[in-house]
């Protein structure tokens, strides 16, 4: 919206009594709500980068990371919804109120100097107020909040001083609808931006005091309609007053129980990590404690077996395994994202050594039937591995291929078997084998003495999408 | 004859068990801080270092991490972090900024100490979960040095295959194909130190600056510091 400059000395409407009001009307009120709606729509709650005990080297590893911090200096949607969040997001508020009510002025300027019977007089009033705007905008981008308590006095006194002084600087007749009487428009800004101040005897004596500013700057200008008018601004000055004082004050409360829900999450989080390290660890003392008793041979080595598998488990929790099986889940009907599915497969075997290789394969979706063969089976391959296999390490990968069809392969290094000599028992021939059979996929074991166990799982020839549709809309009928 | 090792761990304990535990190795120096070592610079094949040296009862502000590994390397050791670390881009920043090879302290120490030695010698160990981000990483093209052959090779490797099952399958002897993945790992470390976060991230679907706290910054950074915790 640009500023709609009215110079000439026709009568203006009383819906624009002056012209600042119109245009700061809609600027106070559409702003301040684009502002809180983008900010409370930002992604992720919080972004730790932005709290200092997260702090980012400050460094930049090439040009493409300088620009994206510059980028998010000023972005505010990706501002932290945080106590400091808030108060940064206030100061590009009132940074832009400031510089526009001076770009509001400045077209104005030249037909001021020309009418104002005092025309240093003016232009100094002007640069006053030009000089507070662009300072106080500079200075509360620089903090990332508000100006404190000083400051906004110092504004407000600007103010009511700009006011007094207009009747002397201005020509008769030009107090309304006129850019050239900035004065009123710049004394809204300063209530706009001085909402923010925590004082609340500062900012009502500040507003009281614009307001009999605004009262002698009428002086005996007002006459006739105008009165009217005159009346309306005052009003509009309060009620944009009360309105952006409410707007600082709930978003802050708003801030704050956001802050204080995460620090809650953060406790809770920290308890929780707490009692699984607890009860991660008790049987691990318990096996460390008997290793120091003296024992004989054979008592030993089932400790030492019972340590190997408590180091599993250790291991498992210091990679976040547990996690794991918190991974999402899915709708009755709906597809199944596969790597979900084996990252919460591994997380229950938390005793064995698994690599879960899945990002090949993060986009890979089966239908639910298809989805549960697929996890029965990699379920029975890990117990396998568990009860007879004796590997150190087992890697899962998932794997889609460019064709869309996928193999999720299961390897261990532990004892392996000869397929020859030795049947598959019930597990690894009905769960395994049979059941992914019967579901359509291919399944290929790959076993010597001494050289582990390798089986793949195969989507067979049948692509992943269509058979993800064919078996859904099965599913449905 | 056995390679000259420089251990730096905060952990008496694991400094005196390397000479004790891991016979094909000559210990040199066992020392608590990497700048213990570069003030001593003793003369090592090897510095098998530790990812976690800073501790609130003695050392609380030594140098760790991504720092501690350019420290080492920028003083011309060969570097093998030896750590108990498991999360996948850790291991994998550690390679980016130079380290040569990464040992889980959870292996068996004979395993740890062949390990070592393959370092000492010029190799590179990754850890699975490396070999993992890697082929993902040349699967979306953001490593394209790679010969078909390497491509299948690297293939077998991140699904676990052993050197013989991934020989059989090439048609190729162990022993070559052991050359092979001597030379494709260090292709592999090269091309990850000239990747930047971003690519990485995108590649791998990560959000963007997900990797910025744990990827190795320029060396000149003011803040040449890396918090593994």
């Amino acid at each position: 919206m640009s500023c709609a400059l009215r110079a000439t000395r026709s009568s203006p409407s009383p819906l624009y009594a002056y012209v600042p009001k119109g245009h700061l009307s809609a600027f106070a009120v559409i702003w301040p709500s684009w502002l809180l709606l983008r900010t409370l729509s930002f992604r992720g709650v919080v972004r730790p980068d932005e709290s200092a005990e997260f702090a980012r080297p400050t460094a930049a590893v090439d040009t493409g990371r300088a620009m994206s911090r510059w980028n998010r200096l000023w972005r505010v949607a990706e501002l932290p919804t945080t106590k400091a969040g808030v108060e940064r997001a206030f100061s590009y508020f009132i940074a832009g109120v400031r510089l526009g009510t001076v770009a509001q002025m400045l077209p104005a300027l030249h037909i001021g100097v020309a009418t104002s019977p005092h025309r240093a007089a003016y232009i100094a009033c002007w640069a006053a107020a030009a000089l507070a705007s662009i300072v106080g905008s500079a200075v509360t981008l620089v903090r990332r909040r508000p100006l404190g308590a000083a400051a906004s006095c110092a504004d407000f006194a600007l103010a009511c001083l700009l006011l007094v002084l207009a009747p002397m600087v201005l020509q008769e007749g030009e107090r309304f609808g006129t850019w050239v009487a900035y004065q009123p428009g710049y004394a809204l800004s300063v209530i706009l931006v001085a909402g923010g101040v925590r004082g609340r005897v500062l900012w009502a004596g500040g507003l009281l005091g614009i307001i009999a500013a605004y009262t002698a700057y009428l002086g005996g200008a007002v006459g006739g309609n105008m009165t009217w008018t005159a009346l309306g601004n005052i009003l509009t000055y309060v009620v944009y007053a009360l309105v952006i004082r409410m707007f600082y004050g709930f978003t802050r409360r708003i801030a704050r129980d956001a802050d204080d829900a995460r620090a809650r999450e953060a406790e809770l989080a920290r308890r929780e990590e707490e009692r699984r390290a607890q009860v991660l660890m008790h049987n691990g003392v318990a096996v460390l404690r008997l290793l120091t008793e003296p024992a004989g041979d054979a008592e030993r080595s089932r400790l030492i077996d019972l340590a190997e598998v408590e180091l599993r488990r250790m291991r498992s929790y210091l990679r976040g395994g547990q996690s794991r099986q918190d991974a999402a889940a899915v709708g009755a009907g709906q597809p199944v994202a596969v790597a979900a599915l084996v990252e919460r497969v591994c997380g229950r075997f938390a005793d064995l050594h698994v690599d879960a290789l899945l990002d090949l394969g993060a986009g890979l979706r089966l239908a639910p039937a298809r989805a549960d063969a697929v996890e029965r089976a990699l379920e029975s391959l890990l117990l396998n591995v568990r009860v007879h296999a004796g590997a150190s390490e087992v890697v899962v990968h998932l794997d889609q291929h460019d064709d869309r069809t996928w193999s999720l392969t299961v390897r261990d290094d532990g004892d392996g078997f000869d397929p020859q000599t030795v049947t598959p028992g019930i597990g690894l021939r009905e769960v395994v084998v049979g059941e992914l059979c019967r579901q359509g996929f291919e399944v290929d074991i790959d076993a010597a003495p001494g050289a582990g166990t390798t089986v793949t799982i195969r989507s067979g020839a049948e692509p992943t999408a269509t058979a993800v549709a064919h078996d859904t809309s099965r599913g449905a009928a | 004859m056995r390679p000259a090792v420089a251990v730096v761990d905060d952990s008496p304990l694991i400094r005196e068990s390397v000479g004790l535990l891991m016979p094909g190795l000559e210990v040199a120096a066992a020392v608590s801080t990497v700048e213990e070592l570069v003030r001593r610079r003793p003369a090592a094949d090897l510095v098998i270092l530790d990812l976690h040296l800073a501790n609130l009862e003695q050392q609380p502000d030594v140098r760790q991490g991504i720092a501690a590994i350019r420290a080492a390397t920028g003083c011309g050791y060969r570097v093998c972090v030896y750590s108990q670390e498991e999360r996948r881009f850790v291991l994998a920043a550690c390679l980016a900024a130079g380290a040569g090879g990464i040992v889980s302290k959870a292996l068996p120490t004979r395993r740890a100490e062949e390990l070592f030695v393959e370092v000492a010698a010029g190799g590179t160990v990754m850890p699975q979960a490396v070999v993992g981000i890697l082929e993902v990483l040349v699967r979306r093209d953001c490593i394209t040095l790679l010969s078909e052959r390497q491509r299948q090779l690297l293939r077998g490797r991140a699904r676990g295959l052993s050197y013989a099952q991934v020989a059989k399958q090439l048609f190729v002897s162990e022993s070559t194909l052991r050359g092979y993945w001597l030379e494709l790992t260090r292709s592999l470390s090269d091309s990850l130190r000239d990747l930047t976060p971003a690519e990485i991230e995108h590649a791998l679907g990560l959000a963007p600056g997900d990797l910025l706290e744990l990827w190795p910054a320029e060396p000149t950074a003011p803040k040449d510091w890396w918090r593994t915790g």
